[in-house]
């Protein structure tokens, strides 16, 4: 590997904090390995803490070629301005050309202020990637109009093209222990006051971290109409070691809450399977599951537009077919 | 207590659609309304002034008839109302939209000890400009706050962010995005918005007020290119099966097992 070639080519930003933010860094190693690689070039990830060792081991083993890490005790805790300040003395250094981040809360208030800094283009939760062939330049996809329409952004003279990138859009490779690597610790500068103390800070366990991780997810909607029925679903996705999801109108009924809302205004996911249960296919909807590599519907209407999207439609009536499954899935598991 | 919050009028969601053989926006019948998170930041805004006191500025840019959302914001109760507006700040990306604010902020006088953002809007539905405004006023931020306590110079705050609910401690001047929860946004009293048209003023600012370039607004003082705009395509047609409730199940049951949906666990080596 020539070194040189790594060190201005696609940054990945190293979000280790929790096991969701650091698969969606694994994702963008894999994908920006990728794009390193059409473009000629190397994966670095940049990686901050007090202790991060064993993250930029973690990194290297799954494709990063370089990993820029920073330790000190003042990196310890994921602050935006101290962030900012460090990584822009990096990236003005070793001048990369594409730098990503997870579209997690702290990538979507980290990256804007960092993108101001080095005066150049954001662009915020991209669902696709690509390097176009004639210019080299990064081609990031955003939704706007909560995913009705998708907009192709290029960053023509400003350096680096940032993106911030939707959590589960990509796959992450494989731990592979035989990795070679190399980890830079570059000086890391003057870190600013800090003008934020966390008070206090405790867990939130929401659903929709591992709703958006999860390989197998079971949406139902009103078409299941009755909050027991709608039930069965939790039992149907522990069976698939997967995780539920809902429709507004199963949200609106009280059947599921809230923050398990599949759709423009909910999720997006993008799991290996997504089973559909009773909805018809309303576009909300549907923009927020079309990532799922397979999609099984069940709905008693042939004519449901959800059969559009299917790779398996089932026409049936979901208060028999659902228990059936069940019962032949216990027996199987 | 000064404090200035920023205003984007976009097209309501709901009456938004789309020409698919075009693959553009259909601008006939899309009513604009205030982005509903600045909104909320507003009825922030004015229930702060009722507890500390102070006067609340709000500010936009936009096109001309953005000054529709200021009067309603003049008529929910904003003391002041700053319209940013010029043929030139148009095309604007987040870093030349934030320029444009974040030199107009500096300019009021007195200088606001809070900036209000939504932490998104529903058209663009980036998030980008809250920080952006706070980096060039170096300002610190917290973004996604959903509770606000003042205590004394310094601001308590609460948020949610990736799985944890923080509380914060941050010192004035401050900028901070919100989110839903916040507060209950109230309807607007009757006969308000006439009031607003006929006795408060909008202030306008063109690009030669804020001493401005061309080349660092709008459309050429813009890093990011949209080069398409595509809506998204619907997938194949699959099989649909029709059949008795076993057939079904059975049809599932071999998908999934194609898909090693089932035997994840024993497939590993
Ligand atoms: C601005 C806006 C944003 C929105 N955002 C979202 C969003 O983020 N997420 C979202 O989900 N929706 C959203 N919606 C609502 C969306 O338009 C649809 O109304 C909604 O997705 C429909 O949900 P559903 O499929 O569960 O219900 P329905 O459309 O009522 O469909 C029910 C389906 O179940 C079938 N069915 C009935 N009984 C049975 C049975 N016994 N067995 C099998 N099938 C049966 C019926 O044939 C029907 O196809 C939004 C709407 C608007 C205007
Ligand atoms: N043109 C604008 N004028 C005033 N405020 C804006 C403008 N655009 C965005 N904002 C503010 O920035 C927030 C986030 O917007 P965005 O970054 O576009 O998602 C909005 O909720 C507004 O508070």
């Amino acid at each position: 590997m020539e070194k040189n070639k790594a060190f201005d080519g696609v940054w990945v930003f190293g979000d280790y904090r929790d096991y969701f933010q650091n698969r969606v860094t694994l994702q963008l190693i894999a994908k920006g390995k990728e794009l390193a690689k059409e473009l000629d070039k190397g994966l670095t990830t940049v990686v901050l803490g007090d202790q991060v060792y064993h993250y930029a081991m973690e990194y290297v083993a799954h494709g990063a070629d370089v990993v820029v890490a920073g330790e000190d005790p003042g990196l310890k805790e994921y602050q935006v301005e101290t962030y900012t300040a460090v990584l822009a003395r990096w990236i003005q250094a070793f001048q990369p050309q594409v730098l990503l981040s997870g579209a997690t809360s702290f990538g979507r208030e980290f990256f804007p202020r960092l993108a101001k800094r080095l005066h150049t283009g954001l662009s915020a939760d991209c669902v696709a990637l690509d390097v176009d062939n004639k210019t080299g330049l990064l081609v990031q996809t955003t939704p706007s109009f909560g995913g009705e329409l998708l907009a192709e952004v290029v960053t023509p003279n400003h350096r680096p093209q940032m993106a911030t990138v939707h959590p589960g859009v990509f796959r992450e490779l494989p731990h592979d222990s035989r990795a070679l690597g190399c980890i830079i610790y570059p000086e890391i500068g003057p870190l600013p006051e800090i003008r934020l103390k966390r008070i206090r800070t405790r867990p939130q366990l929401t659903h929709d971290i591992r709703l958006e991780d999860a390989p197998v997810v079971v949406a139902g909607g009103r078409g299941l109409g009755s909050k027991e029925l709608f039930g069965l679903l939790s039992e149907l996705a522990a069976l698939l070691r997967g995780d539920v999801g809902a429709t507004r109108p199963a949200v609106r009924a009280g059947w599921a809450e809230e923050d398990r809302l599949l759709g423009q205004t909910g999720k997006n996911v993008r799991p290996k399977l997504l089973i559909s249960i009773g909805t018809s296919g309303a576009l909300q909807y549907t923009t927020g599951i079309q990532g799922a590599e397979t999609i099984i519907a069940i709905n008693r209407d042939p004519n449901a537009p959800i059969f559009k999207l299917a790779d398996l439609g089932l026409v049936g009536d979901a208060a028999t077919v659902l228990p059936l499954l069940l019962e032949a899935l216990r027996k199987r598991v | 207590m000064e404090i200035v919050v920023c205003i984007k009028q976009v097209p309501d969601v709901p009456t938004v659609r789309m020409d698919r053989e075009r693959m553009t926006i259909i601008r006939e019948g899309v009513e604009s309304v205030i982005n509903p998170l600045d909104y909320v930041a507003m009825e922030a805004a004015l229930e702060l002034r009722q507890k500390v006191g102070g006067q609340v500025r709000v500010i936009t840019m936009g096109p001309p008839q953005s000054e529709v959302a200021l009067r309603e914001a003049l008529a929910v109760g904003a003391d002041r109302a700053i319209l940013l507006t010029d043929p030139a700040f148009a095309g604007a990306d987040t870093l030349a939209t934030s320029h444009v604010l974040a030199r107009a902020i500096e300019r009021l006088d007195p200088f606001p000890d809070m900036v209000l953002c939504g932490m998104q809007t529903t058209d663009s539905d980036t998030g980008h400009i809250g920080p952006q405004i706070a980096e060039e006023l170096g300002l610190p931020q917290v973004c996604g706050v959903n509770e606000i306590h003042v205590e004394g110079k310094d601001l308590v705050v609460k948020r949610l962010s990736d799985g944890f609910l923080d509380t914060i401690r941050v010192a004035l001047p401050t900028l901070l995005t919100v989110t839903k929860g916040l507060c209950p946004v109230r309807d607007l009293p009757l006969g308000a918005l006439e009031a607003a048209f006929s006795t408060k003023d909008v202030l306008r600012w063109s690009i030669d007020d804020l001493d401005l370039r061309k080349d660092e607004v709008g459309f050429e003082g813009s890093a990011t290119r949209v080069r398409r705009l595509r809506i998204p395509l619907p997938r194949g047609n699959g099989e649909v099966v029709e059949g008795s409730p076993e057939t079904l199940v059975n049809h599932l049951l071999r998908r999934l097992e194609a898909l090693s949906i089932l035997d994840e666990e024993d497939g590993k080596e």
